[in-house]
């Protein structure tokens, strides 16, 4: 985390950057005060759950809707004043894609390219087959799949050889195989030094794609950083395997170190509280044995992103 | 809106964006649309099978199949039906057909082309490519125009070759039969020999001298002849195949007609970001209020210097062919007898520079909108 957030004012280093980004509609703020810094060459996950303000911000940093304060770069330029520039490079899926359903995919692309640079027509045909649909075409996009239409989406943004993507759900409509063939494009992408944020509710994708995130709740960063670093500080459980569980607790229940204990079919669950040190889980194990308790086994088990989503966003337990 | 400070953009040979720098001449951020914008809205517009086929019946399909029926039903019953052209069908077709289907339907190809991308989810793709969206909105006329000035110029072109090849050799007149395609001493002298036809009762001509009632004793054949010099311009073109200059000069102000249709159906779809609202209106307007904005009966005299900027038809009417005669309440008139007087007069500058100023206009605002909608 520490080194994600380092020099903060180099523009040149973030891919996307935000200070104070705020978007209103009417008394509901939908992007409140947002400090976003997204740094170049990596798979970002914009983490948040339906009603965040995720697509929002999305709309606001491409230039769709305008904010209503604060100051974002892209690409290191300025937003709205160098949009032109900077959307030149970058490369979006907003909500849904859609397109005209009467003409062929191959035919929605070059309207797209029209728009964009002259190069850009000459990258139809290899986006199309990256995203495997080269074959499909020539067929209109109204007899196009959900999932068809996502992987066409992607191939537009791929014809201004973008150095940004921003992936509104990419991964709606995507049976499994398709889901792991946009994991793996996503990572093929950012191995070619583009920068992918990806925005989505499906915390186990983000968690497979990418290298940091951001989790956003009622229209603000809450956290932001690698993935790695956010989950280490984050409150973590160890399954203890041993002679006498209850006895187990029992020693152990005394101790500052432990949140909470439970005996279970498995053994004994030990929640450790955050920024817990590996060093305590050794701690465990010899006051269990000074104790008299033969341990077989300890294992640590590492909360995941969902969880850790779940314990960090104002919405724990509520309903969706 | 609050204001947002921009962060000055860095230094451009620094930046890793650059790394991927934009290619030589991609100015996006000009209004000016480039022509390949203008080719694919143009095949984006050309593929919608359903709205072509609309168009082009209504204006190429209509005229040809009342011709059609004209030419049939003069070919099988010669003595009940007329010859399917000549310039009475040339004026019916232009003002009765082709001016109300052909505004019609640039209209609405206007309509579709001002909403389509918002309809179809298109516009946010396009505006996400960083391009200008006042290039984008400018893109869309040329490619229209591209799509119904040629649709009603087929049209134009079938209507102008049958009235001109099928055009009467003569026509009946209180159970005379009028020689036409007479020269003027042909026709004087086809005059000399029905004189109180051609004094009094030639719509061009008559009543008698006086007010008479028509005597039955033959009017003076030298009086006759000097009538038939008098109006022999009028008879040279009115009943004859349409005269060239009056086809060009026709073509020209559908065309004009066409294009102000077009580029008011643009902005107004992109104004209200919707296509049927705006052309449901149209229609009403096209066939209710239009024909009232014209009547002579709306002119103030106190008002006439705010009716001539504020109704764009008035100028348009200034360029309509003097045998057309819609603007006037006789369709089908011979040029003689149209009367002019009622309209609100303006010269052909100011004409000009209403059209030009409610176009440019229209414009603006549609590209206004476009740029300052959220997508």
């Amino acid at each position: 985390m520490t080194d994600l957030l380092a020099s903060p004012n180099r523009t040149d280093e973030w891919a996307v950057e935000t200070h104070g980004l705020t978007k209103r509609f009417g008394e509901n703020i939908a992007v409140n005060d947002v400090e976003l810094l997204v740094p170049r060459g990596s798979a970002f996950g914009y983490l948040g759950p339906n009603g965040a303000g995720k697509t929002t911000l999305i709309r606001v940093l491409l230039g769709l809707t305008h904010a209503d304060a604060g100051t974002m770069t892209l690409l290191g330029h300025a937003i709205p004043r160098h949009r032109d520039v900077a959307l030149a490079r970058v490369g979006a899926i907003v909500d849904e894609p859609r397109f005209h359903g009467h003409l062929t995919g191959r035919q929605n692309l070059q309207i797209l390219a029209a728009a964009r640079e002259r190069a850009a027509k000459g990258r139809i045909d290899p986006a199309l087959e990256r995203v495997g649909i080269l074959h499909r075409a020539d067929d209109k996009v109204s007899k196009y799949s959900m999932g068809m239409r996502q992987r066409l989406g992607v191939a537009a943004c791929l014809l201004g050889d973008p150095q940004l993507l921003i992936l509104d759900e990419p991964m709606n409509g995507l049976d499994p195989a398709g889901m792991q063939d946009m994991r793996e494009m996503i990572t093929s992408l950012v191995s070619e030094d583009r920068t992918v944020v990806l925005s989505s509710h499906l915390l186990d994708e983000v968690e497979r794609t990418c290298d940091a995130v951001a989790i956003v709740d009622r229209g603000k960063v809450i956290r932001q950083g690698p993935i790695s670093q956010l989950l280490a500080g984050s409150p973590f459980e160890v399954q203890v395997e041993c002679s006498d569980p209850d006895r187990a607790r029992s020693l152990l229940e005394g101790t500052t170190f432990v949140s909470h204990l439970q005996v279970g079919p498995n053994g004994l669950a030990i929640s450790l509280p955050e920024n817990t040190q590996r060093d305590v889980v050794a701690e465990i194990n010899r006051l269990l044995v000074e104790g008299g308790i033969s341990v077989h086994g300890i294992q640590q088990i590492q909360v995941s992103l969902e969880e850790w989503f779940l314990s960090v966003t104002s919405r724990l337990g509520a309903p969706e | 809106m609050t204001n947002i400070p921009d962060v000055d953009a860095p230094d451009p040979g620094s930046a890793p964006a650059q790394i991927h720098a934009e290619a030589p001449g991609d100015h996006r951020g000009s209004w000016i649309p480039t022509r390949a914008m203008i080719a694919t809205r143009f095949m984006e517009l050309r593929k919608r099978r359903g709205l072509m086929i609309t168009l082009i019946a209504l204006t190429i399909g209509l005229p040809t199949l009342f011709l059609v029926i004209k030419l049939l039903l003069h070919a099988f019953v010669p003595h009940s039906y007329g010859p399917a052209g000549g310039f009475a069908v040339f004026t019916s077709l232009i003002a009765g057909v082709l001016y109300i289907f052909g505004f019609i339907a640039a209209m609405t190809l206007g309509a579709t082309a001002g909403c389509s991308d918002l309809a179809d989810g298109m516009f946010r793709q396009q505006v996400v490519t960083g391009r200008s969206r006042v290039a984008l909105y400018l893109a869309r006329i040329p490619a229209g125009l591209a799509i119904i000035i040629p649709m009603v110029a087929v049209a134009f072109t079938i209507i102008c070759a049958v009235c001109v090849f099928s055009a009467p050799s003569s026509f009946d007149f209180q159970d005379t039969t009028v020689p036409l395609g007479l020269s003027l001493h042909g026709y004087q002298t086809w005059a000399a020999d029905h004189p109180n036809l051609i004094i009094c009762d030639f719509p061009y001509n008559g009543p008698c001298p006086g007010n008479e009632a028509e005597p039955n004793t033959p009017l003076p054949r030298a009086l006759a002849q000097r009538q038939a010099e008098q109006n022999y311009p009028t008879y040279a073109v009115t009943y004859d195949s349409p005269p060239y200059g009056e086809m060009i000069r026709a073509g020209l102000w559908l065309e004009l007609e066409v294009i102000i249709a077009y580029v008011f159906g643009l902005w107004f779809a992109s104004l209200m970001g919707q296509r049927m609202v705006p052309i449901i209106l149209m229609i009403v307007y096209e066939i209710i209020f239009r024909p009232f904005l014209l009547s002579t009966k709306i002119q103030i005299p106190h008002l006439i210097n705010l009716q001539r900027p504020l109704v764009i038809e008035l100028a348009v009417a200034h360029f309509e062919p003097a045998g057309i005669g819609i603007n006037y309440g006789i369709v089908n008139g011979p040029a003689g007898l149209q009367d002019s007087s009622h309209l609100v007069p303006e010269s052909t500058a100011i004409a000009v520079a209403v059209i030009a100023a409610w176009l440019v206009g229209w414009t603006v605002l549609g590209a206004w909108r476009m740029a300052t909608r959220d997508a």
